[in-house]
């Protein structure tokens, strides 16, 4: 639930109670108001009826409206106030039943005792229970719709800041050269959520660089000894040597060969990663498929695989062609080496992506395990286990979805080029 | 031949000049551009061998500056760096190869030797020891005047093998030398036991002599003294 809405619930509740509770007190106190007032009106009626009939005039002339006087006797007790409030009694005026509000008291005058009671009709309660209900529910409606209206206003103006850092935030990562920048804002639990995560991605920065640094230097530096080391074996090889002699050297030397290609790799991971093959132009990947499929021609015979492509004619993808290369040569050096004598490869290249299949052994983990840095189907076997790492560090550069699949039998590495790119394989032509 | 070596790492220049000196060239060894530049100011080479970084400098600028001055000699670059960028780079400015480190100095040989024929040679295409006589442009090989029917590879191979007489030539260099960079492909080296095994019984078939031998199971040596 958004902020603003939870405000608003809270707001709209408190509201409603408040309402409710100032609508019982305004119940009461119009009600005692208007009896207090009529009460105050009729006993001056009454003191006034008095005062007439004690100049002299006569019942009849005073009686009439709503003023009743009667004649008791001289020995009863004088009542000085009485007050009677009944409902339903008929109204001539309104010709309805009424709330009839009676006060009356009795005077002794010039020696008779009247008994003068003087009435009105007022409202009653139900009916002021009405106009309240009705006046402070067309409050809440004006509150709600003013609510409505100035709430998105006034949460787009408070949190203005608040979603400024969360976008900034969202589109951090780690791989940026620029540290993040957050709004100014005045608002102090802001300011203090602002330092906070200036604070923490600065932080993260700056591991995440040296972290870097030091793998690119330890393989940048490795290359060099490698090079030594395979160097003198090759001297030494020339040396007069034994058998013995000789065998250890060849193990030596695939050992060092091994390293050295896992730490062209690790070079190549961190370039790809740094971003320092750059996309200048599209290319046509059609044309660059067959070639490279040309070049692998004869480990392909020497397999006795059989090669099946289809490669639609035209594809034009913005790719540097040396990291196309890497992903061709990553691809299609998979499907032999993990492939079968006489097993088959199949590679389809289709405006929307590039497949290749062959078949192999069934593999042993989860193929999206593959992925990772390092992982192998067989630990012990020749490869570096950093081929796949490759392509998919390349597919991700590129926008490019890739999938590594096992069915019938066929290995299939299926990449998905982004789709909005139709632009580039306009109609194509057959050549 | 006379190569002057540029390379800032001693131990790795040292390689390079004791193999050459079994090849009978004679190599000057240079850590950094300055000196270099001294010394291709006051000696003549046949072949500059360089590595890009150098101490202080790019290797590259140095090439410039032997373009520039015209300075008659050839230019290997050796470089670490596996960017296609340097190695475009590198050729454009008129490099005549590019050999990415770690390599095997047998392959260097080679490609020093090919530069040199190309350009000190002056087009002299022939690779010849006794009755076997390579034409490098032609791409055709005589065996006491019979052309042999090789396939580019074992083509390849015979050159390889003639350039580097004498010495052993692990299974692994080969590959590197006929694959490139999809060596890593060859899980084991059967192939080139294939292609050695052709080019041998093609050779004999021309009645060569049998040069090729192999070596302690690690690989093959082409022998002159049989």
């Amino acid at each position: 639930m958004k902020l603003i809405n939870r405000l608003t619930l809270w707001y709209l509740a408190i509201t409603t109670f408040v309402l409710l509770a100032s609508g019982i007190i305004v119940f009461y106190r119009v009600q005692a108001e208007i009896e207090n007032e009529v009460q105050t009106r009729l006993k001056r009626d009454i003191d006034y009826t008095a005062q007439l009939l004690g100049d002299g005039l006569s019942v009849d002339s005073v009686q009439g409206n709503q003023i009743e006087i009667k004649e008791i006797s001289m020995t009863a007790a004088i009542i000085p106030l009485k007050v009677t409030d009944s409902m339903g009694v008929y109204s001539p005026y309104r010709r309805a039943l009424d709330r009839k509000f009676t006060v009356a008291s009795s005077h002794k005058i010039n020696g008779k005792h009247y008994y003068i009671s003087a009435y009105n009709f007022i409202a009653e309660p139900d009916e002021i229970l009405e106009g309240i209900i009705a006046s402070l529910t067309v409050t809440l409606l004006i509150l709600l719709l003013f609510v409505a209206v100035t709430s998105r206003q006034m949460s787009k103006q408070i949190l203005s800041n608040f979603n400024r850092t969360l976008k900034t935030i969202q589109g951090f990562d780690l791989k940026q050269k620029n540290r993040i920048k957050l709004a100014e804002t005045r608002t102090y639990e802001f300011k203090e959520l602002n330092q906070f995560l200036e604070k923490m991605t600065n932080r993260a920065l700056d591991d995440y660089r040296s972290l870097k640094e030091f793998s690119e230097n330890a393989s940048h530096e490795l290359q060099t000894p490698l090079a030594i080391i395979r160097g003198k074996l090759e001297l030494l090889l020339e040396t007069h040597i034994d058998e013995k002699q000789a065998s250890l050297i060849e193990g030596i030397q695939n050992a060092v060969q091994k390293l050295s290609s896992i730490n062209q790799s690790l070079v190549l991971l961190t370039k790809l990663e740094n971003q320092e093959y750059p996309v200048k132009e599209k290319m046509d990947v059609s044309t660059f498929v067959r070639r490279s499929i040309d070049s692998f021609r004869e480990l392909i015979e020497m397999k006795s695989i059989s090669l099946t492509t289809e490669i639609n004619p035209d594809i034009h993808l913005n790719l540097n062609p040396f990291v196309a290369d890497i992903l061709l040569t990553n691809l299609l050096s998979n499907a032999i080496r993990h492939n079968f004598m006489n097993g088959s490869i199949e590679v389809v290249l289709t405006s929307s992506g590039l497949s290749v299949k062959n078949t192999g052994d069934p593999p042993k983990v989860n193929t999206q395990e593959l992925f990772k840095r390092f992982k192998k189907d067989k630990q012990s076997s020749e490869s570096t286990g950093l081929g796949l790492a490759i392509v998919k560090q390349i597919c991700d550069l590129n926008n490019f979805k890739v999938a590594y699949e096992f069915a019938n039998g066929f290995h299939e590495l299926k990449i998905d080029f982004p789709t909005n790119k139709k632009t580039s394989n306009s109609p194509q032509s057959v050549s | 031949m006379k190569v002057l070596i540029v390379e800032d790492n001693n131990d790795l220049a040292r390689n390079i000049q004791e193999f050459l000196q079994h090849e009978g060239y004679v190599s000057e060894l240079s850590s950094n551009c300055k000196e270099a530049e001294e010394k291709l100011n006051s000696f003549q080479y046949d072949c500059v061998v360089l590595d890009i970084m150098l101490p202080d400098g790019s290797g590259l600028s140095l090439l410039e500056k032997i373009k520039e001055q015209k300075i008659k000699t050839n230019v290997l670059i050796i470089s670490a760096k596996n960017s296609l960028d340097d190695k475009i780079y590198g050729l454009d400015k008129g490099a005549d190869d590019y050999l990415t480190k770690p390599f095997h100095l047998s392959e260097l040989n080679a490609r020093l030797k090919a530069i040199y024929r190309r350009n000190a040679l002056e087009g002299d295409s022939t690779v010849s020891f006794n009755e076997i006589v390579l034409n490098t442009t032609s791409m055709e090989a005589r065996v006491h005047g019979t052309a042999l029917d090789l396939t580019k590879k074992e083509f390849d191979l015979l050159l390889y093998f003639l350039i580097n007489k004498n010495r052993i030539l692990t299974r692994q260099s080969l590959a590197e030398h006929l694959w490139g960079d999809y060596t890593d492909n060859l899980a084991n080296f059967d192939f080139v036991y294939q292609h050695v095994k052709n080019l041998r019984k093609k050779i004999a078939s021309a009645r060569g002599n049998d040069y090729i031998g192999t070596v302690y199971g690690i690989g093959y040596k082409f022998d002159t003294n049989i």
